[in-house]
């Protein structure tokens, strides 16, 4: 890990490159990481390299909290893209000289007219085989929490609402209400679903389109079957 | 969705007990709040803004002057531009637009989470999340921003989380 010399346009350019969708280093919120790396930086970063100059612009503006931050400050090679070699320790760089030998590699032998015709009805055999295996299926049995705003929901409304939804593959099961807190109860309905054609995404799109009943919906189980 | 939806969820992540009821008049539903005491707010930002004091988290309404202006700039981008064209190349030209704009910005105002990333996050959801993963590469810096936001605690909700793939896909768009 690491970005390599962050006083070298090449960690810049790593920099750069790793906050191109990232606000921070780690997380979603500023933190010691955040500072490690800002402290590393040696000057602002040109503006060509536009994501690294936003970050430190935005690290700046922090200046006075910095201590504050949350997080445990690391060695700076702790942070950044994985595939980044760390040079942080040591500025030398090894070159190495190895000789390519493939030891794997074999003599292109001419195949024998005989081997050819073998093997190519071998595979005539297993295609034919293969072919009349009939398709499986696959089926999951989803297990969903559908929550309501609040106790005084119409229940019964948002199940029926819930089993309004109709498609391909889709089964509604049985269903009971889970107290929750406070009178709060929330639906727990099974459904049986060909994962092919009905997914949970869906679902849940589908549920939580019921604006008026429905504040959320989890996954509480999904079994394949 | 529903601007009286979109301000119950705005309740919900400010932190005020649910109560309120909203109504919506016009022919393009414009929200209306009745208030306890006094005239009721017409207007999804007057709203909003009326819900931040209510609150008593003005901060997200900007600290300085500049932050203020910026915000309530905005804000007025959302319900003009945002929610008045919905076509599909109108979309493009309004995210084309907005990815300059993030492009050396965290927030909307710079440095600083506002009113204005929350609203202009609802308003932006329903077309993010129909979005390919090569136009969300293309528009960058508000894929950047709205993963940012979408993450931000008591924001989302029970709005679907969209995902955005880590590893680009799609070289040299940018």
């Amino acid at each position: 890990m690491g970005f390599g010399d962050l006083k070298s346009p090449a960690g810049l350019q790593v920099l750069n490159d790793y906050l191109a969708d990232k606000s921070y280093i780690e997380g979603y919120v500023p933190s010691q990481a955040d500072v490690a790396v800002f402290e590393a930086v040696s000057s602002p970063p040109p503006a060509d390299l536009c994501h690294a100059l936003r970050w430190y612009n935005h690290i700046k503006s922090y200046e006075k909290e910095k201590a504050s931050l949350p997080g445990v400050k690391k060695a700076l090679g702790k942070y950044g893209p994985a595939d980044v070699e760390d040079t942080t320790g040591s500025g030398a760089t090894d070159s190495k000289d190895d000789d390519d030998i493939d030891l794997f590699g074999s003599d292109d032998e001419e195949e024998s007219e005989e081997a050819k015709r073998l093997r190519e009805e071998r595979l005539a055999q297993y295609e034919s085989k293969k072919a009349k295996k009939p398709a499986l299926v696959a089926k999951s049995s989803i297990l969903l929490d559908v929550k309501p705003w609040d106790d005084e929901t119409d229940m019964a409304k948002l199940e029926e609402c819930v089993r309004s939804i109709q498609a391909d593959g889709l089964v509604w099961g049985s269903s009971k209400l889970v107290p929750v807190g406070y009178g709060i109860k929330k639906l727990q309905i099974q459904c049986v679903v060909e994962d092919d054609k009905v997914g949970t995404d869906m679902l849940e799109e589908q549920i939580t389109a019921f604006e008026d009943y429905v504040q959320s919906m989890d996954v509480a189980a999904f079994n394949k079957i | 969705m529903a601007a009286a939806a979109e301000l119950s969820l705005l309740e919900k992540s400010l932190g005020l007990s649910k109560g309120n009821k909203y109504s919506a008049q016009g022919e393009r539903q414009i929200p209306v709040l009745q208030t306890n005491n006094g005239p009721s707010l017409t207007g999804l930002t007057t709203i909003a803004a009326h819900l931040v004091k209510q609150a008593n988290k003005e901060y997200l309404l900007g600290s300085t002057a500049e932050e203020k202006a910026i915000v309530q700039q905005w804000l007025e981008y959302r319900v003009t531009q945002v929610d008045g064209h919905s076509s599909k190349n109108d979309i493009h030209t309004l995210l084309k637009d907005l990815n300059s704009y993030l492009e050396d910005k965290v927030y909307l105002t710079g440095y600083n989470f506002t009113l204005a990333d929350i609203l202009l996050y609802y308003g932006l959801h329903r077309f993010i999340v129909d979005l390919t993963v090569q136009e969300k590469e293309k528009y960058l810096n508000v894929s950047r921003w709205f993963c940012h936001i979408q993450h931000y605690p008591g924001i989302r909700q029970h709005l679907s989380s969209v995902v955005f793939i880590k590893n680009r896909l799609y070289t040299n768009s940018h």
